[in-house]
C-alpha cells in the first residue's frame, strides 16, 4: 500500500481514536451532567468568522494568532481563536435574555500555538455566566469550576486566583504607553521582578508604583498573600481589586473549599479583556493550566452591549493526559457484547434479533458467515448467535 | 521529587554547587557516569543533564520542574516559564560585533549578521525597525566577518580575546548574561512547600 506524504495531518492537529475518544466522551458526559445541574444552556457558535470581530475589538486577538481564510467576496475569515469572545458576541447581538448562563463544547484554532503540548486545534468546554456581576457570582465560577474537575475524577489540583485589577491599578499609577505595558506585564507575568525593577527604573515609573510592581512576582502562595499585597494596594483600583479577592476568599472558605484555593497576584494573563478575578487549574500532573477563567466585565461592551460576566475554559486535551498519568482512564469498552452470524437467506431473522436485542440495550454486531471465528469470540466474552432459516440461536 | 534540568559543562557544575549550598543533595551530578537521569541519595531529586538550549524546553513541559539556563538561552528559546532569579554566575555580554569600519556591500542594502541566536537577532533588529539579513550558523562565528560571509556577528562575547585575534571589534554590548533560575509555571504552585523555601535559600545565597 503506497502511503503519500499528504495522508499525514498537518502540524498541531491528532485525529482521535476509539479509546481516547471513549475517554473524552465520559469527561463530557460527566460535564454535561454538571453544567445542566447548574442551570447551564448549551451553544454552539459558528466556527468561521470574520476577522474584523477579533481584530478591530479593543482587546483584540494577535493577527499570528489566527488561521486566516478568505471569503468569496474577499473578506477575510478566520477560524474562532477564543471561545469566551465568540459567545460574547452571540449575548450581545441576539436577543439573549440576561441573565443567562451559557456552556460549551467546541473547538478554538490558535495558528502560533502558543506554549508547550503545542495542539492547534484545542478543544475546551466551558461556562460563561452572563449579566451578574459581584463577589458572589466570581465565587460561584471558582466552585463550579472546583466542582467539575471534582466531577472528572481529577486528583491533585488547586485553582489559583488573581485579579486584574491589582496589576492594572498598579500600573494607572505609572503613565506608561502600551508597549511599556506590555514590556512590564511579560516580565512580571515571568516573575522576573529584578527584570520588571530595571525597567521601571528605565522608564522612571513612581517609587511606590515601582516597588508594587517588582514584588507582584512574589505575591503568590495561600491566603497570606491577600495581607502582603495589603501595603501595594495605593490606588482605588489596586484596592478594589484586593477587597474583592478577600471577599471571594471568605465566601469560598465558607463552602468549604479553600484548600483548592492559592492566590496569585502576579499571573497577568495576556487576554486584556479580563477585568476582575482571574483563575487558572492547575495539577502537578502536568505542566500546563488545564483550566483558565475569568471576569470580563467590559468584553461585550466592544459588540454593542453591556453584560457583566464570569466564565472559565476547560483544555479537555490536556485534563485527559493528566488522567491518564494518574491512571484514570480506560480502554475503551468493546465494540459489541453480542454478535449474530447469518446464514444466507436469513439476514431478516438476524436484523429482527438485533433489532430486539438493542432495544434492550444490547450491543450487537451483525456478521455474514458461518460463525468461524464464533470460539474465538466467545473466549473474549462476546454472546455468539447464529441466524438460520428456522431462527436464531446461540452457539 | 523535584527534578531539575541542567546545562552539561560548566554551567551543571557550578549549578550543582549552588544547589549544595542550598541543602540540596546534588553530588550525584559530580559523579561520573553514563545514566542520563541522576537521582540524588535521599531521593528527594533527579537531575537531568542536557544540551543547555534544551534547558527551557523540559522546565515548560513541566518534566523538570526546575532548570538554570543561561540568559542567552532563554531569550533565544523563548518559553513560557517563570524566571526567578539572576544566579549572577556564567556572566557576560550578548554583543553585535565586526570590524571598526564597516564596508558596506552595494548590491545589498541589508545588513548580513551570522549568528547562532537566530530568534533573539531577528527580533533586536526588529524592534529597532531595522532590515537585516540572518545567516544562520553553529559555531566558529567569528569567522564569518573575517571571510565575507557577514558584516557583523551577533555573538557572546566573555573575554573579547578571539575578537582581538581577528582584528574585531565589539560595536554594541547588548544584553548582559548570566545563568538564571527557571521554574515550571504550573510546578511552583504545586510543589510550593519544597520550591518556595529552595528559591529562597538561592536568592539570598547570590
Amino acid at each position: 500500500m503506497k502511503r503519500r506524504s499528504y495522508y499525514r495531518l498537518p502540524a498541531g492537529v491528532q485525529d482521535l481514536l476509539p479509546d481516547e475518544c471513549y475517554n473524552l466522551n465520559l469527561i463530557e458526559k460527566k460535564l454535561e451532567e454538571k453544567f445542566m445541574l447548574a442551570g447551564c444552556s448549551r451553544v454552539q457558535s459558528a466556527a468561521l468568522e470574520y476577522y474584523d470581530t477579533y481584530a478591530e475589538i479593543k482587546n483584540k486577538i494577535p493577527q499570528k494568532k489566527m488561521f486566516k481564510l478568505t471569503d468569496g467576496d474577499g473578506s477575510l475569515l478566520v477560524l474562532r481563536p477564543d471561545m469566551t469572545l465568540a459567545v460574547a458576541r452571540m449575548a450581545a447581538t441576539s436577543p439573549l435574555a440576561l441573565p443567562a448562563k451559557l456552556c460549551y463544547f467546541s473547538n478554538v484554532w490558535d495558528y502560533a500555538g502558543a506554549g508547550s503540548y503545542t495542539i492547534r486545534e484545542i478543544y475546551q468546554a466551558g461556562v460563561e455566566f452572563l449579566g451578574r456581576s459581584g463577589a458572589f457570582s466570581d465565587a460561584q465560577a471558582i466552585a463550579f469550576a472546583i466542582e467539575c474537575l471534582q466531577a472528572i475524577g481529577l486528583k491533585d489540583f488547586i485553582v489559583d486566583v488573581g485579579h486584574a485589577g491589582f496589576f492594572k491599578g498598579i500600573l494607572q499609577e505609572c503613565d506608561l504607553d502600551g508597549d511599556a505595558v506590555e514590556e512590564v506585564r511579560l516580565l512580571v507575568n515571568a516573575k522576573d521582578a529584578p527584570g520588571a525593577q530595571a525597567l521601571l527604573e528605565k522608564y522612571g515609573a513612581p517609587r511606590r508604583a515601582a516597588d508594587a510592581l517588582a514584588a507582584l512576582p512574589t505575591l503568590f502562595g495561600g491566603e497570606e498573600v491577600l495581607s502582603r499585597a495589603e501595603k501595594y494596594a495605593g490606588s482605588p483600583a489596586a484596592r478594589e481589586a484586593l477587597d474583592r479577592l478577600k471577599r471571594v476568599y471568605a465566601l469560598l472558605k465558607d463552602f468549604g473549599l479553600e484548600k483548592y484555593v492559592s492566590f496569585d497576584l502576579g499571573t497577568v494573563k495576556d487576554l486584556s479583556y479580563y477585568s476582575g478575578v482571574v483563575f487558572t487549574g492547575l495539577t502537578r500532573s502536568i505542566g500546563s493550566p488545564i483550566l483558565s477563567g475569568g471576569r470580563y466585565d467590559n468584553l461585550a461592551d466592544d459588540f454593542g452591549r453591556h453584560v457583566p460576566a464570569v466564565g472559565f475554559a476547560m483544555g479537555l486535551k490536556r485534563i485527559l493526559i493528566a488522567l491518564e498519568r494518574q491512571g484514570a482512564l480506560r480502554p475503551a469498552a468493546p465494540r459489541a457484547d453480542v454478535v449474530i452470524f447469518s446464514e444466507e437467506g436469513a439476514e431478516t431473522k438476524a436484523y429482527q434479533a438485533y433489532l430486539e436485542l438493542t432495544a434492550a440495550g444490547r450491543r450487537v454486531d451483525l456478521a455474514a458467515g458461518d460463525a468461524k471465528e464464533a470460539e474465538t469470540l466467545k473466549n473474549a466474552g462476546m454472546v455468539v448467535l447464529k441466524a438460520t432459516k428456522k431462527g436464531v440461536e446461540k452457539i | 521529587m523535584i527534578t531539575v534540568a541542567l546545562a552539561k559543562g560548566r554551567l551543571a557544575q557550578e549549578s550543582a554547587a549552588l544547589l549544595k549550598e542550598c541543602g540540596v543533595d546534588a553530588d550525584v551530578v559530580f559523579s561520573d557516569t553514563r545514566k542520563l537521569v541522576l537521582e540524588s541519595a535521599d531521593g528527594q531529586y533527579a537531575f537531568f543533564l542536557v544540551k543547555p538550549s534544551d534547558v527551557p524546553t523540559y522546565v515548560e513541559y513541566g518534566i523538570a520542574d526546575i532548570g538554570i539556563a543561561g540568559k542567552d538561552t532563554l531569550m533565544e528559546e523563548d518559553k513560557d516559564l517563570y524566571e526567578m532569579l539572576d544566579l549572577k554566575f556564567e556572566q557576560c555580554k550578548l554583543c553585535v560585533a565586526g570590524y571598526p569600519e564597516m564596508k558596506k556591500q552595494l548590491t545589498n542594502s541589508h545588513l548580513r549578521v551570522a549568528t547562532k541566536y537566530v530568534n533573539t537577532a531577528k527580533k533586536l533588529f526588529a524592534s529597532r525597525g531595522e532590515d537585516i539579513e540572518i545567516i544562520s550558523l553553529h559555531g566558529s562565528i567569528e569567522l564569518a566577518p573575517v571571510t565575507g560571509l557577514s558584516d557583523v556577528i551577533f555573538d557572546i562575547v566573555q573575554t573579547g580575546s578571539t575578537l582581538k585575534a581577528n582584528g574585531l571589534v565589539v560595536l554594541e554590548e547588548v544584553y548582559d548574561i548570566s545563568a538564571r533560575l527557571v521554574v515550571n509555571k504550573v510546578s511552583l504552585k504545586t510543589k510550593a512547600d519544597v520550591l518556595l523555601p529552595l528559591i529562597e535559600k538561592m536568592r539570598k545565597k547570590v
